[in-house]
C-alpha cells in the first residue's frame, strides 16, 4: 500500500501502545471542541466522555486488525467521528426535541473518506459481534478458545475432546455464524460489501 | 453438503488443500458468487474475531487508561459547574487541587522567574494513626508542625522515632528539617523512603524534589520530578512544577 501517513498517526500508535502520555494530548487538545459539541445538542461531559472513549476504542480496534493509517490530520477526523457517534446516540434515545446545531468545520474529501472507513469498521465490528451472541454457547465457548489459543491441538485439550472433532465443530460454529450475517439487514446496508 | 463447504473454507485459510483441491477451490471462487460471498464473510468473521479476542486484555487496559484521562481532563469541569450536587469527600479533594493549582497559577502571575519552594510547600497536615505510648508527644508533634513550628515539631518527633518505627514520622521529620533549611539531613531521609516500598515513596520523591528547589538546584530537581510515575498522587503537582522550570 502507498497510502502516506500523517505526522498525527502518533495517535494511533499510541492507542495501539496503550501510551498515556501521548493519549493524555488527545484529551488535552481535542476533546474541549468534542464536550462543548455533546454539552450543546442536548448531552453532559459524561456524555462526551463514552463518545470519545468509544471513539478511540473503535479507532485501537481498526488499527490493530486492519492495521489503519491515519492519512489525515487527527484533529477534524476524531471530531467528525465522534459528532456523528453523538447523533447516532441521540437518535438511539428517540430524543425528538433535539435541533442539531450545525457548526462549519469543513472538511476534506480525504478526511471523509477515512471517517468513512472507521465507520464501516465499526458497523461490521458490531454486526459480528452480535451475531456471535446469536449463536449457542457451546459455539460460543469453542470459537472464544479457537481464537484465544491458536493452536487446535490445545484447544482439544483444553475442550476435553479429540483434534479432529474440535476442527469440525469449529467450522461447524464458524458455518453457522456466516449464515447468521449473510442473512442479517444489517450486513445488507453494510456499504463495504 | 454446506458443512463440507466450511470445512473447505477453514482447510484453505490454513493452507492444507493439496493442489489439485487449491485448484478448484478458486475456480470455485471464481465462478459461484454465492460460494465466494460466503467465503468473503467467513474470513472476515475469522479475522474480526481472532482481533477481538486477542486483544481483549490490551483494550481493558487501554479502556482503563482512557477511562481515568478522561475524569481528568473531562469531568473536573463539569463538576465544578453543578454547585447544587453534595460535594462528596472525593470531589472536595478535587476541588482542594483545582483551588490549589488555581493558587499557584495567579502566584505566578506576578512572579515571573523561576518557581520557588513556597509555592508548592504546601504540606498536609500530619495526623499520626499510629497511637503509642508518646500520646503527649503525638499531639505534640501535630500540633507544632499544623501551626508550623517545625523546630518544636522536630523535637517531639524526634523524640516518637526514638521509640517506634514509622515511615510518616520519618518523613515528616524529613519536611521539617527541610523546613529549616537542614538540606543534608532532609535529603538523606527523603532518599532512604524513595528509595524503600512503603506507601510514602512517592511523596518522598516529591519531597527530594522541593528540596533541591529550594537550594535552587533546578536541573537536578527536574530530573527527579520525570521519576514520578503517572498514578501517584502528587503527579498532577510535580507535573506543574516541571513546566515551570
Amino acid at each position: 500500500m502507498d497510502q502516506k501517513q500523517h505526522t498525527d498517526h502518533i495517535y494511533i500508535e499510541a492507542l495501539l501502545k496503550n501510551d498515556s502520555k501521548v493519549l493524555s494530548k488527545i484529551y488535552s487538545k481535542f476533546s474541549h471542541k468534542i464536550v462543548s459539541y455533546v454539552r450543546k445538542n442536548s448531552g453532559n461531559a459524561d456524555d462526551a466522555q463514552d463518545i470519545i472513549q468509544e471513539t478511540l476504542v473503535t479507532i485501537y480496534h481498526q488499527a490493530k486488525e486492519k492495521n489503519f493509517i491515519l492519512t489525515c490530520p487527527f484533529d477534524a477526523y476524531f471530531y467528525l467521528l465522534c459528532k456523528r457517534r453523538w447523533l447516532n446516540e441521540l437518535k438511539k434515545r428517540g430524543n425528538k426535541r433535539v435541533t442539531i446545531l450545525e457548526d462549519d468545520t469543513s472538511i476534506t474529501e480525504e478526511q471523509e473518506q477515512q471517517v468513512e472507513e472507521t465507520e464501516i469498521f465499526e458497523q461490521q465490528h458490531q454486526l459480528f459481534e452480535s451475531k456471535f451472541k446469536e449463536l449457542g454457547k457451546k459455539c460460543q465457548e469453542l470459537l472464544k478458545a479457537t481464537f484465544k489459543i491458536k493452536s487446535m491441538e490445545e484447544v482439544a485439550d483444553f475442550l476435553g475432546v479429540t483434534y479432529g472433532y474440535a476442527r469440525k465443530k469449529k467450522s461447524q460454529c464458524m458455518g453457522k455464524l456466516t449464515q447468521l450475517v449473510k442473512n442479517s439487514n444489517e450486513f445488507h446496508q453494510l456499504k463495504a460489501y | 453438503m454446506e458443512e463440507l463447504r466450511y470445512i473447505e473454507f477453514d482447510n484453505y485459510l490454513n493452507h492444507e488443500l493439496s493442489d489439485t483441491e487449491l485448484k478448484s477451490f478458486e475456480e470455485k471462487l471464481k465462478t459461484d458468487a454465492d460460494f465466494k460471498q460466503e467465503f468473503e464473510i467467513y474470513k472476515a468473521l475469522e479475522s474480526s474475531l481472532a482481533s477481538k479476542f486477542k486483544n481483549e486484555e490490551a483494550e481493558k487496559e487501554l479502556r482503563n487508561t482512557l477511562s481515568s484521562l478522561g475524569s481528568q481532563y473531562i469531568r473536573p469541569i463539569e463538576n465544578s459547574k453543578k454547585e447544587t450536587k453534595i460535594i462528596t469527600l472525593f470531589n472536595y479533594k478535587k476541588l482542594m487541587v483545582a483551588a490549589s493549582i488555581a493558587l499557584i497559577i495567579s502566584f505566578f502571575l506576578f512572579n515571573n522567574g523561576k518557581p520557588v519552594y513556597g509555592d508548592f510547600s504546601n504540606h498536609s497536615n500530619l495526623e499520626l494513626v499510629v497511637r503509642g505510648k508518646n500520646n503527649d508527644a503525638i499531639v505534640n508533634a501535630e500540633k507544632a508542625f499544623n501551626s508550623k513550628n517545625y523546630k518544636e515539631a522536630l523535637q517531639q518527633l524526634t523524640i516518637l522515632s526514638e521509640t517506634q518505627n514509622d515511615i510518616e514520622i520519618e518523613l515528616y521529620k524529613g519536611i521539617s528539617q527541610l523546613e529549616l533549611s537542614n538540606y543534608v539531613e532532609a535529603d538523606v531521609i527523603f532518599n532512604k523512603i524513595s528509595a524503600g516500598n512503603s506507601s510514602f515513596v512517592n511523596k518522598a520523591t516529591w519531597y527530594k524534589a522541593l528540596s533541591l528547589l529550594k537550594q535552587e538546584k533546578y536541573e537536578d530537581c527536574k530530573r527527579v520530578l520525570k521519576t514520578i510515575p503517572e498514578s501517584a498522587e502528587e503527579y498532577k503537582q510535580a507535573k506543574k512544577l516541571l513546566k515551570k522550570l
